[in-house]
């Protein structure tokens, strides 16, 4: 049921590119300027080394010469000194832009509503964060400045040209036409051919990835041949995609090359031609072919940047198309004191995918305190009647109400301190395992935190720990069982005392060793609240006050344990089989 | 160019790194050549530009000479020719030698793996072959990229100071000594610059890496809050990574002021001795502009050099992972004098006698185990992951060929893999079973219903490690595949754990059938599926403590702690360096999970 997220469009990134700029505007015109003084002093040397072959050529004194180079370094400290701030300053203002994009950015994602998140998966997300946010590094550190510089040099340079002489400088216009051409022939095709390179050649690591981490499954079945035949796959994919943008290099760098020479024989023909028939000095022409042979690097560099700016471009697109436009439901004052904890679900239906009900229309209402377990088989919509109950998703029709409130209805900070959702999904954040506990009242004490792993029956191993509370866990720390993890999540609950919880555990992959000592924790947690379990195990179902048995998005038994298996239908059978009696 | 991948990727020497990196370039030696050559042809079409310019400059303008003008102009776009072809025949060459060695070694690396097995991850870490895939490979094809360049800035090197020398004494030792000078000098910078720009990389990393834990438990975060932290501590990073960046550019900005500075500066002064020298009439003013041009250029073929320095080194350190990977041999050894199978099932087709485990031939045989040794254990005994006395139908497992022995006895167990590929593959993966195979399996698996979430049927595509696919799901499916892969014994551990007891029901009900004439082997303490085995076991620290039927055994009150309650009176299994949590706080706190009837 995964859907991707939306990616903001051309105008939307465009807008935004701006009133990031716009944040800055000291910064910016400081870098431009300075970059433009430094190009400036480096069309000086051309022209001085002009003037010096041309005085060399009339005959000139020692003096002459000696004074003409010292003005050159002189242009060349001042280049240099210029470039070093120019390039200090635009370097910061991009990591500073850089900066506040990527927690914008994170900061949306931490406001996507949760229906959201369960909808989209964490693969786009994921990508998102990682592979978008470091190709736009790249571009912001890179491609913005490089191209920027490149642009004013190029432009600063064809402005000397232009001042050495008009007519000597109009040959190497003949190149424009060319390079216009194919370079835009090669940056239509160039972002679509890359991407699919990088994702080839993703897929070639993520080959040799799966063959090494399931290498023992790889012995198991003996597939040797098939791990083989996928690199092999992966491999002739990749270089599929590598030759064809090679193709793509193998027309426009040629074509490139021949239009950077194309202007230097020009100038050199034409003004030759001009210096026969005394339009133009010797001087004029050296340095002109100069400024011509100069300009090869900058806007070398300017069209090799702008491929990369595409893909920046489209990766800034992906990261703002997560947006938290989609308001988090609105606050309506509440009728009554909405403090009331019976939680009831009146006709009921949720679909996914419109005409397919998942939920068809289900009535449930659960007593403040009691414990309801949900069983049926997979796919019959225990969950996504667990997410309902909950609160996640609003009903497609029907309501759910806590208290008379509908619960859809409630800011979510509301909807949290009555009802939580526990999954076993065993997530340890990268912190201290104080972070991990406090998540829901960051404001949280010690005390209170030693409290709340206590009662879970987790403070023992916790203060075995190195640093005890302050112990750092999760990826690149102290590894812990996936008890343990699930541990923290219950301590977490536990601080966050809500009155009714919704526990799915459908996903459970917990070493049934471990079980035992986790459902002691549970216990503590559970004691005094409502609980509606969507059991896995039938002791959990043979434990609750009642269970409701849910099949085909409905339910289609309901009642105490004893009262179900007397009345001999599904569940009796289910019981009786996992007791071992006829 | 060569297509890719190799049919053949060859038998690599792995010796050490350098013996590696020579036989993979061994391997590839006619393209190397070649590309040396087009980068030669390259590399000496841009040195002989400068001098063509100052030839038109002194013959055609000097001299007012219209047709030298109008030929040194034809010789420089020649020249201009040759380089563009030169260049893209080198650039496709360069390309192709990279890919052709970063491929090979992931052929090679790849084959290597897969016939290691289990063996794997034993002996190596997997992060360190994932880096393989990751950065090694590109070092190596860097390695072997950067030799076609290296020649051609050696040959125009020396071409370059040839004709300055034959120009001027003088001068052409200024440029040539001069440069390598510039070349070295820009050195000392690059060295902190490195060293900033790594620090700015781990600490970027580690931001990706909290962007990704954030997500990860997003579901958590947003299900009981705690985002303003996040938020805010992701910004403290990510501010760590902005000053670290600020240093970066402190130091990258000096080396861009002295990547003008230097060169500028000894531009100046070959201009100023070049302008003396013309001046003295011993120079040309066209070779003036020349001399100009190619102390420009040298700085090329230079900072090549360094920069191939600097990745053979990296090169050979991408080799020695490499190689310490394909210098893994596998653990266990076949047999110096194999015995052939015995055909058709036995009587006893299977039997453990440290444990006692015997395995009726045609039968489904559950074994509960509890205590000191994990099921888990007892079934890599059986399956021969470790060495032991295990009889297959009476021969030792040890004295079978070990391909033979994982042919006949399949272990499914709970680490078992997905891989992506269609769902078809991932159930069949020889390809040869007809659908209706493939459906029953996923029948007996009670699997059905996850294909009909497949918009195309059998032929979805599974994510890698079944990604896509839920935990439930991905055990079923791993199920699936065992059924069809149809063994003489199959062996499996804790195959339903993952799933709802509606579910778990099923399949118990359906294994048996699947499974009819095929010996069945499932460590389980599942009451569901015990009770639809032909014969329980029960093993207790490591020796059968009990067998017979499921509800027969159900009278001894420690077999029925463990599959009723799943009670383990072992030793509780901690991870290592840590301790066992205190079960005396079974004291507080309701505990309704002792509340038996």
């Amino acid at each position: 049921m995964t859907v991707q997220l939306p990616v903001a469009n051309a105008a939307q990134v465009r807008r935004y590119a701006r009133t990031l700029f716009r944040r800055h505007p000291r910064a910016l015109a400081a870098a431009l300027a300075l970059h433009a003084f430094a190009a400036i002093a480096g069309l000086a040397a051309p022209r001085l080394l002009g003037e010096l072959v041309q005085a060399v050529q009339d005959g000139t004194t020692r003096l002459t010469v000696d004074k003409v180079a010292v003005a050159i370094a002189v242009f060349v400290l001042a280049q240099s000194v210029l470039t070093r701030y120019a390039r200090l300053v635009s370097f910061r203002l991009g990591e500073r832009v850089l900066a506040e994009l990527r927690e914008e950015f994170v900061r949306r994602v931490l406001a996507l509503p949760l229906s959201t998140v369960e909808r989209a998966g964490t693969g786009d997300l994921l990508t998102r964060t990682s592979r978008d946010v470091d190709a736009l590094a790249r571009t912001v550190r890179f491609a913005v400045p490089e191209t920027l510089i490149a642009l004013v040099t190029t432009v600063l340079t064809l402005g000397a040209l232009a001042l050495v002489g008009p007519l000597v400088a109009l040959p190497c216009l003949v190149a424009v036409p060319i390079l216009w051409a194919s370079t835009r022939w090669y940056l239509r095709r160039a972002p679509a051919g890359y991407l699919r390179e990088n994702a080839a050649y993703s897929d070639v690591n993520e080959g040799l990835a799966e063959t090494v981490e399931g290498a023992r499954t790889v012995e198991a079945l003996r597939l040797l041949r098939q791990r083989v035949r996928r690199t092999d796959g992966d491999i002739g994919r990749s270089f599929a995609a590598e030759r064809y943008t090679l193709w793509l290099r193998s027309v426009w760098f040629p074509t490139a090359e021949i239009s950077y020479v194309i202007p230097t024989v020009a100038t050199l023909l034409v003004g030759g031609l001009l210096y026969t028939h005394h339009l133009a000095s010797l001087g004029q022409v050296t340095a002109a072919t100069l400024y011509v042979q100069q300009l090869i690097d900058p806007v070398d560099r300017l069209l090799s940047w702008l491929d990369e700016l595409q893909v920046g471009g489209a990766s800034l697109a992906r990261l703002l198309g997560v947006s938290s436009d989609e308001p988090e439901r609105p606050a309506k004052p509440l009728p009554g004191n909405g403090n009331g904890r019976e939680l009831v679900a009146t006709g009921v239906r949720y679909s996914y995918v419109d005409g397919r009900d998942v939920v068809r229309g289900i009535d449930l209402a659960v007593r403040p305190g009691e414990r309801l377990a949900m069983v049926g088989p997979s796919g019959a919509g225990k969950s996504t009647l667990g997410r309902l109950l909950a609160g996640i998703h609003p009903p497609r029709a029907g309501s759910v109400t806590v208290g008379g409130v509908p619960l859809a209805s409630l800011p979510l900070a509301e909807r949290r301190r009555r009802v939580a959702l526990v999954t076993q999904e065993h997530h340890v954040f990268v912190g201290t395992v104080a972070d991990n506990v406090a998540l829901p009242r960051p404001d949280a004490t010690e005390a209170e935190i030693r409290a709340a792993l206590r009662a879970v029956d987790a403070l023992g191993w916790v203060d075995a720990l190195p640093a005890g509370l302050s112990t750092v866990v999760g990826s690149g720390g102290e590894t812990l069982t996936p008890a343990q993890a699930q541990q923290l999540a219950l301590a977490r609950l536990v601080l966050a005392d809500p009155h009714t919880l919704v526990l799915d555990e459908a996903t459970s992959l917990i070493d049934p060793r471990a079980a035992r000592h986790l459902e002691r924790s549970l216990g503590a947690v559970l004691a005094g609240r409502t609980v509606i379990a969507i059991a896995h195990r039938l002791h959990t179902a043979h434990d609750a006050d009642r269970v409701a048995v849910v099949a085909d998005g409905r339910i289609t038994e309901l009642g105490p344990h004893t009262d179900l298996v007397a009345a001999d239908g599904d569940y009796a059978a289910l019981w009786s089989s996992w007791h071992g009696k006829p | 160019m060569r297509t890719l991948p190799l049919a053949d990727p060859g038998i690599p020497v792995h010796r050490t790194p350098a013996a590696y990196l020579r036989w993979v370039a061994r391997k590839q030696g006619g393209a190397i050549a070649a590309a040396m050559g087009f980068g030669v042809l390259w590399m000496l079409a841009q040195a002989l530009m400068p001098a063509a310019i100052g030839k038109a400059i002194d013959e055609g303008l000097g001299h007012r000479d219209a047709t030298a003008l109008l030929d040194w102009s034809a010789v420089l776009l020649g020249l201009g020719a040759v380089q563009a072809a030169a260049g893209v025949m080198r650039h496709r060459l360069a390309v192709s030698n990279w890919l052709t060695a970063a491929y090979r070694t992931v052929q090679v690396v790849t084959r290597h793996s897969a016939r290691l097995g289990a063996t794997l991850p034993k002996r190596v870490a997997t992060g360190e072959v994932v880096t393989v895939g990751g950065t090694d490979i590109a070092q190596i094809g860097n390695t072997v990229e950067i030799a076609g360049r290296l020649a051609g800035s050696v040959v125009s090197f020396v071409t370059v100071a040839v004709i300055l020398l034959a120009t001027s004494v003088p001068l052409g030792l200024l440029v040539l000594i001069g440069v390598p000078v510039l070349v070295l000098a820009i050195g000392p910078v690059l060295r902190p610059l490195h060293h900033r720009q790594r620090a700015q990389r781990e600490l970027a990393g580690d931001l990706t890496t909290y962007a990704n834990d954030i997500v990860h438990g997003l579901r958590v975060l947003r299900g009981v809050g705690g985002e303003d932290v996040f938020a805010t501590r992701y910004a403290e990073r990510s501010q760590r990574v902005r000053a670290a960046g600020y240093r970066v550019a402190g130091v990258e900005s000096t080396l861009d002021a002295a990547q003008i500075l230097l060169p500028g500066i000894f531009v100046v002064l070959v201009t100023w001795l070049g302008a003396r020298f013309a001046l003295d009439g011993t120079i040309s003013a066209g070779q003036l502009v020349a001399f100009y041009g190619y102390a420009a250029f040298l700085v090329t073929p230079l900072s090549t050099g360094t920069e191939a320095a600097d990745k053979i080194t990296r090169g050979l350190v991408a080799a020695r992972r490499v190689v310490h990977i394909l210098g893994i041999t596998p653990e266990l050894a076949d047999p110096a004098d194999p015995v052939p199978v015995p055909g058709g099932p036995c009587e006893v087709e299977l039997a453990d006698p440290d444990s006692g485990v015997r395995v009726a031939g045609g039968s489904l045989t559950v074994l509960v185990v509890s205590g000191r040794l994990s099921g888990a254990d007892l079934a890599d005994r059986l399956g021969r992951y470790v060495d032991g006395p295990v009889l297959f139908r009476g021969v030792p497992l040890a004295r079978l060929p070990l391909a033979e022995v994982r042919r006949r006895i399949l272990v499914s167990d709970t680490g078992s893999r997905l891989f992506a590929g269609t769902l078809r593959t991932e159930l069949d993966p020889s390809g040869e079973l007809p659908d209706e195979r493939i459906h029953a399996a996923l029948a007996a698996a009670s699997g059905t219903d996850i294909l009909v979430g497949m918009p195309d049927g059998l032929d979805t595509a599974v994510e890698e490690r079944g990604r896509s696919v839920s935990g439930g799901q991905q055990q079923r499916l791993v199920l699936a595949r065992a059924l069809l892969a149809d063994p003489d014994v199959l062996v499996l551990v804790e195959p339903t754990s993952a799933v709802d007891a509606h579910t778990e029901a099923r399949i118990a009900a359906n294994l048996g059938t699947a499974r009819a004439g095929r010996t069945t082997v499932v460590v389980t303490a599942s009451p569901l599926l015990a009770a639809h085995a032909d014969t329980v076991l029960f093993v207790r620290d490591g020796h059968v403590a009990g067998a017979g039927a499921h509800t027969d055994l159900l009278a001894d009150p420690a077999y029925r702690g463990v599959v009723l309650r799943g009670d383990d009176d072992g030793d509780q299994p901690a991870p290592p360096d840590r301790p066992v949590p205190a079960a005396a706080g079974a004291g507080d706190g309701p505990n309704r999970a002792e509340a038996a009837e």
